[in-house]
C-alpha cells in the first residue's frame, strides 16, 4: 500500500467513523429528549414525591438431592397469615378477630414477638404459619373482615427424610443479627433482600451461595398512602441452584438401620476420590423444627440433652482411636525399620517398661503367643505395640500420623470441623506444664493416649492406606453435577514404600479371617474385607479394678470403633465407625460395617 | 523581549480548541460545586487536578513529535509495568483493583493506557508505513490485547472495552480490510467461552452484575433508576444550579464522579445537555480537522485516535447515566472529579497540539 492509497483510505475511514459518531450523537439527543421532554411529567412527579419503592422478589432456594436424585431438602408451598409490624396492632385483638378461622396460640404470639425482636424482616411477620386448606378457604371467603391481615403463600424449607441425614444436610433458620453482621462483612447483604432465611449448619450453610439464589425486584411508584400507581420495572429473581450430593440414600438407610439406637458416628466413603456415600451422627434431630423458628420447648430439649443430638459427631466428635491407630503406628515403625517381619515377640499378656517402672497388660489374658507385626494387627496385640511404641519414640510416630492427616482438618465441605489432636511432649508441656513419660508413648501406640481423632479423619487416613498417591478430600458435593466449589486438599500425597503398605494391608485383611478380631464378619461374606477394630476406654480403671461390662453404667462403657475397606484387593468403599459406649469394636461396629458393605457392593455389582 | 520569550511556550496552543476545553472545565467545576454541595476541599482538589492537567498540556504541546515516535515503545512498556504492578500493589475500590497508591496521589494506570495505546499503535504503523500488511495488523492486535486482558482481569470491563475500542480505531484507520475486522470480531465472540472459563467465580459474578444490573437490584439497578429520574425531572430548562432535588437529597450515587452528568442534566435541563453534547462534538470535529491537515501517518493516526478515544469515553458515560448502557465505572472526561482522568484527558489534547504545530517537521 503506498502513501497515496493510505491517505485515501484514511480519509474514507475517518468519514465513516465520523458518521458513526453523528449517529450515536443523535441517539443520545433522542434519549434525552425522551427523558426530559416527553417523560418529564412522570419523572418530575417521581422526583417530587420521591415515591419509588423497590420491592424485592424472593428467589426459590435450590433443593438438596442425593446422587440418585432422591430429595433430601425441598421447598413446599405453605400459607401464612401475616401482620405489618409498622401498624402496631394489638395481638389480643388479632387473636380475637381470627378466632373463628384459626386459633392463635400463646406459642404463636411468642414466636411473632421473637421474630419482631431478634430477626431481620423485610415487610410483614407471620402470626400463623402452615394453614390448612380449609383455613385458607375460610379466610379468603371472609377476607373483607381482615384488612389488616394478609394471607401470603411462600415456599417453606422441608426435609422429607426428617432425622435421617440431618447432620450433613443441615437446616435453615431465620436470619438473625449475627448473620447480618457476617453478611455485611462478606459484602453480600444485598442479595438477602426479601429473604428471611439462611443456611445455619451442614450443606445448607456450606453451600449457601449456590442454594440461595439472587432476589429480583419490582420498582413501583406509590402515592402518599402507599397505593401502587404503576410498575416502573420488574427484574425476575434468579433462583438458587440444586445441589447433588455423593450420598447414596439407599446406603444411608441401610447404615442407619444397622446403626440402630446406638450413639456414635459413621462415615462411608469411596477411597478413590473421597466421595462420601453415607454419613451418620446419632442421636439425630428433626431439622424441620428449625425452618420457621424453633420453639423454646424443642430447643431446650435438643440443646440440653446429655446425648447431644445437635452435635455433629463425624466431624466435630474427637475420640481416642483405640486400636484403629495401630496400622498407622505399624507403618511408622516400618518406615524406621523397627520390628519389620519376620521379627516377632513372645507375648505372655503383658509388657514391662524398659526400666521396669510399669507394667502394661494386653487386652487378652495370657497373651497371644508368638506375634509378628502382621499377626499383631490381626489379633490387635497390645503387647507388641507397647514395645514398638517405646522403641520408636513419640516424635517419629507423630511424623507419620500427621502425614496421614491426623491432627489437621480434612477440609470436608461442612462447617465446624475439628482438628483432633496428635499429642507430643511439646503439647503436653504447653497444656499441663508436665513432662512426657515413656509410658505415655506406649499407650499412645495402642491409641489410648492423649491422641484423638474424628471419624472423618479415620476414614481419610484409611483411604490414604489404599491410595497414598492420590489427593483425597472427603466431600459431599457431587462435583460433576453441581457447580464447582471445592476446597483444596489439606493432606497431600503420602509417599509410603509399597512393601511397607502390603505388610499393613496383609495384617488388616487377616482381621476378618479366623483368629482375627472381627473374624465373624468375614465368615459369611463372599468378598474380602480388610479392617482394624478398636476399643477405646472411656474411663481409666483404678488399680485392682476389673472391667466388668455387664455391670457398668452405659455411659461408662468403652467406645467401639472400626475402620474397614472392601473388597480387600480392589477397595471401593471405606468406612469408619465409632459406637459410643458400644463395647468391643469387632462385635458392635463390625456388623454395621458389614451391612453397609453388603448393600454397597452387591448393589453396584 | 522577555515577555515574548515567556509567551513562546504557549505558541503551539490551538486557540479554538483550548477555548472549548476551558469552557467544558468551567462547566465541570460549576456542576461539581453543586454535586458536592459546595464542598470546598473537593473543589480545591479538582482545581489542582486541572492545573496539573494544564501544565501537562502545555508541556506536551512543546514536545517535538519526533520524541513521541522515539519513545512510544518505552512509554508503552512503562505503562504496562504500571498496569501489572496494580495487580500486585494496587488497592481495591468499588469491586475492582485499579488504583495504585503513590502516597501523594492515587494513580489509575488503566486511564494512562488510554494515551499509550494510540501512541504505540501509531508508532507501529508509522514504522512500517511502506509495508503495512497482515503481519503489522496482527502485531497491533497483540500489542492491544495485553493491556486489555490485564484490565479485563481487574476486573474493569468498561475500561477494557474502551481501550480495546481506541486501539481498534487506530487499526481501522490504518486500513485493515473490513473483512478481516469482521472476522476478528467473530473469532473474539467465539473465543469468549474460553476467556470466560479462565476467570474466577467471583470475577465472573462481578462481570455478570455489570452486564445485568438485575443481579444487583439494590445497587446498580437502583442507581440507574435514580439517575434517570434526576435527568428526566430536569425537563427542558433544568431546575437551576444547586436546585436539583435528586442531587441535593442524595438519591444519586457517585454524583461527583461517574454520575456527574445526571447532576448536570437535572440542573441544566435538555438545553444544557444538548449544549454540552455540541461542545464535545465540536472538540472532536476540530481534532479531526487538524488530523486531516497533518502531513504524516503518525500524526494523523494519533490525533484521530486520541480524539475518538476521548469522545467515546464521553459517549459511554453519558449513555450509561441515561440508561442506554449498563452501569460500568467510567468517568466523564473534563467534567468528572478525578486526577488521573483529568490529567490524561488534558495530556491527550496537549499531544494533539504538538502534532499540529510541528506538522512540517516529520513530513516524509
Amino acid at each position: 500500500m503506498d502513501l497515496y492509497q493510505f491517505k485515501y483510505a484514511f480519509r474514507q475511514r475517518l468519514s465513516f467513523l465520523l458518521f458513526l459518531i453523528i449517529v450515536t450523537f443523535i441517539i443520545l439527543i433522542i434519549k434525552f429528549f425522551y427523558l426530559q421532554i416527553i417523560q418529564f411529567n412522570t419523572y418530575s412527579s417521581l422526583a417530587k414525591n420521591n415515591s419509588v419503592k423497590i420491592i424485592p422478589i424472593a428467589p426459590i432456594r435450590g433443593q438438596i438431592l442425593d446422587r440418585n436424585g432422591e430429595i433430601l431438602a425441598a421447598n413446599k408451598l405453605i400459607y401464612t397469615l401475616e401482620l405489618d409490624p409498622k401498624r402496631k396492632q394489638s395481638l389480643d385483638n388479632i387473636k380475637l378477630q381470627l378466632a373463628p378461622i384459626v386459633k392463635i396460640t400463646k406459642y404463636d404470639i411468642k414466636k411473632y414477638n421473637k421474630i419482631l425482636r431478634e430477626s431481620y424482616h423485610s415487610s410483614t411477620i407471620p402470626i400463623k404459619v402452615n394453614l390448612s386448606p380449609v383455613q385458607v378457604a375460610n379466610f379468603v371467603s371472609s377476607q373483607y373482615k381482615y384488612p389488616n391481615i394478609s394471607l401470603k403463600h411462600k415456599f417453606s424449607r422441608t426435609y422429607p427424610k426428617q432425622k435421617s441425614g440431618a447432620h450433613f444436610v443441615g437446616y435453615i433458620n431465620r436470619i438473625n443479627n449475627s448473620d447480618i453482621k457476617r453478611l455485611k462483612k462478606l459484602n453480600n447483604y444485598q442479595s438477602y433482600r426479601g429473604l428471611d432465611h439462611i443456611g445455619k449448619t451442614g450443606i445448607e450453610y456450606f453451600y449457601e451461595n449456590i442454594l440461595h439464589g439472587t432476589p429480583g425486584y419490582k420498582a413501583i411508584e406509590v402515592d402518599a398512602n402507599n397505593n401502587v400507581l404503576r410498575i416502573i420495572e420488574t427484574i425476575a429473581p434468579k433462583h438458587g441452584d440444586d445441589i447433588y450430593l455423593n450420598i447414596d440414600y439407599k446406603i444411608q438407610k441401610v447404615a442407619e438401620k444397622a446403626f440402630g439406637k446406638y450413639k456414635g458416628a459413621m462415615i462411608a466413603m469411596d477411597p478413590n476420590n473421597g466421595e462420601i456415600l453415607a454419613y451418620i451422627s446419632q442421636p439425630s434431630f428433626n431439622p424441620n423444627l428449625f425452618t420457621n423458628g424453633i420453639d423454646e420447648v424443642n430447643w431446650r430439649r435438643l440443646n440440653n440433652s446429655i446425648h447431644k443430638p445437635l452435635f455433629n459427631r463425624v466431624i466435630s466428635g474427637v475420640y481416642p482411636p483405640g486400636s484403629t491407630l495401630k496400622p498407622f503406628v505399624a507403618l511408622a515403625a516400618l518406615e524406621n525399620n523397627i520390628r519389620r517381619p519376620p521379627f516377632s515377640i513372645m507375648d505372655e499378656g503383658f509388657y514391662n517398661m524398659p526400666n521396669q517402672s510399669k507394667t502394661f497388660n494386653d487386652w487378652k489374658k495370657g497373651g497371644h503367643g508368638e506375634v509378628d507385626m502382621i499377626k499383631a494387627i490381626a489379633v490387635s496385640c497390645d503387647t507388641f505395640f507397647y514395645g514398638l511404641g517405646v522403641e520408636l519414640g513419640i516424635p517419629k510416630l507423630n511424623v507419620v500420623l500427621q502425614r496421614f492427616g491426623f491432627g489437621s482438618k480434612t477440609n470436608i465441605d461442612l462447617p465446624n470441623e475439628k482438628k483432633g489432636l496428635v499429642a507430643s511432649a511439646k503439647w503436653k508441656k504447653n497444656k499441663y506444664n508436665k513432662k512426657w513419660y515413656q509410658g505415655e508413648t506406649a499407650i499412645t501406640a495402642i491409641g489410648q493416649g492423649y491422641t484423638q481423632t474424628t471419624p472423618v479423619q479415620l476414614a481419610l487416613a484409611t483411604s490414604k492406606l489404599i491410595n497414598p498417591n492420590k489427593k483425597i478430600i472427603p466431600h459431599l458435593l457431587k462435583d460433576d453435577i453441581s457447580p464447582k466449589f471445592m476446597r483444596s486438599a489439606n493432606i497431600n500425597r503420602v509417599s509410603v514404600p509399597n512393601q511397607n503398605l502390603s505388610i499393613i494391608k496383609k495384617g488388616m485383611s487377616l482381621v476378618t479371617k479366623e483368629g482375627g478380631t472381627a473374624a465373624f464378619i468375614g465368615r459369611t461374606t463372599e468378598y474380602n474385607i480388610s479392617a482394624k477394630t478398636g476399643t477405646a476406654q472411656v474411663f481409666g480403671l483404678k488399680k485392682g479394678e476389673v472391667y466388668d461390662e455387664k455391670n457398668l453404667r452405659d455411659e461408662l462403657k468403652d467406645h467401639a470403633l472400626i475402620i474397614a475397606f472392601a473388597p480387600s484387593e480392589n477397595p471401593k468403599i471405606v468406612i469408619a465407625i465409632v459406637v459410643e459406649n458400644g463395647g468391643h469394636g469387632g462385635s458392635t461396629a463390625g456388623p454395621i460395617a458389614k451391612k453397609v458393605f453388603d448393600a454397597y457392593l452387591t448393589e453396584n455389582n | 523581549m522577555k515577555m515574548i520569550k515567556y509567551l513562546k511556550i504557549f505558541e503551539n496552543i490551538d486557540r479554538f480548541l483550548i477555548t472549548l476545553i476551558l469552557f467544558l472545565l468551567i462547566i465541570g467545576l460549576i456542576t461539581l460545586s453543586s454535586a458536592s454541595q459546595q464542598n470546598n476541599s473537593l473543589l480545591v482538589g479538582q482545581l489542582i487536578n486541572i492545573s496539573l492537567g494544564i501544565i501537562f498540556l502545555v508541556f506536551l504541546s512543546n514536545i517535538n513529535p519526533k520524541q513521541f515516535i522515539l519513545y512510544a515503545p518505552h512509554i508503552y512498556i512503562f505503562s504496562l509495568i504500571l498496569l501489572i504492578s496494580v495487580s500486585f500493589f494496587g488497592f481495591e475500590s468499588h469491586g475492582a483493583k485499579r488504583w495504585l497508591n503513590l502516597f501523594i496521589f492515587n494513580l489509575q494506570p488503566s486511564e494512562v493506557i488510554k494515551i499509550t495505546i494510540p501512541l504505540v499503535l501509531a508508532w507501529l504503523y508509522h514504522r512500517f508505513q511502506n509495508t503495512i500488511n497482515y503481519k503489522t495488523h496482527a502485531m497491533a492486535f497483540f500489542i492491544l490485547a495485553i493491556p486489555c486482558s490485564i484490565i479485563f482481569k481487574q476486573p474493569d470491563l468498561g475500561t477494557s472495552i474502551l481501550i480495546f475500542l481506541s486501539g481498534l480505531i487506530v487499526i481501522f484507520l490504518s486500513g485493515l480490510s473490513l473483512k478481516f475486522i469482521l472476522a476478528s470480531i467473530f473469532s473474539f465472540l467465539v473465543s469468549m467461552p474460553f476467556l470466560w472459563s479462565t476467570l474466577h467465580l467471583y470475577q465472573q459474578n462481578r462481570i455478570l452484575s455489570l452486564l445485568d444490573p438485575g443481579r444487583d437490584p439494590f445497587g446498580t439497578g437502583y442507581h440507574s433508576i435514580q439517575s434517570m429520574i434526576a435527568i428526566g425531572s430536569g425537563g427542558l430548562l433544568g431546575k437551576g444550579w444547586s436546585y436539583g432535588s435528586q442531587t441535593q437529597l442524595n438519591f444519586l450515587p457517585e454524583k461527583t464522579t461517574d454520575f456527574i452528568f445526571s447532576v448536570y442534566g437535572e440542573e441544566f435541563g435538555f438545553v444544557g445537555v444538548v449544549g454540552i453534547l455540541i461542545i464535545y462534538f465540536v472538540i472532536l470535529y476540530r481534532c479531526i480537522y487538524l488530523a486531516i491537515r497533518m502531513q504524516d501517518t503518525f500524526s494523523r493516526l494519533i490525533t484521530a485516535a486520541l480524539a475518538f478515544t476521548l469522545f467515546s469515553s464521553s459517549i459511554v458515560n453519558i449513555a450509561m447515566v441515561s440508561g442506554l448502557l449498563p452501569i460500568v465505572g467510567a468517568p466523564l472526561p473534563f467534567i468528572s472529579y478525578g486526577g488521573t482522568s483529568m490529567v490524561v484527558s488534558l495530556s491527550m489534547i496537549g499531544i494533539i497540539m504538538s502534532l499540529n504545530s510541528n506538522k512540517s517537521l516529520i513530513a516524509n
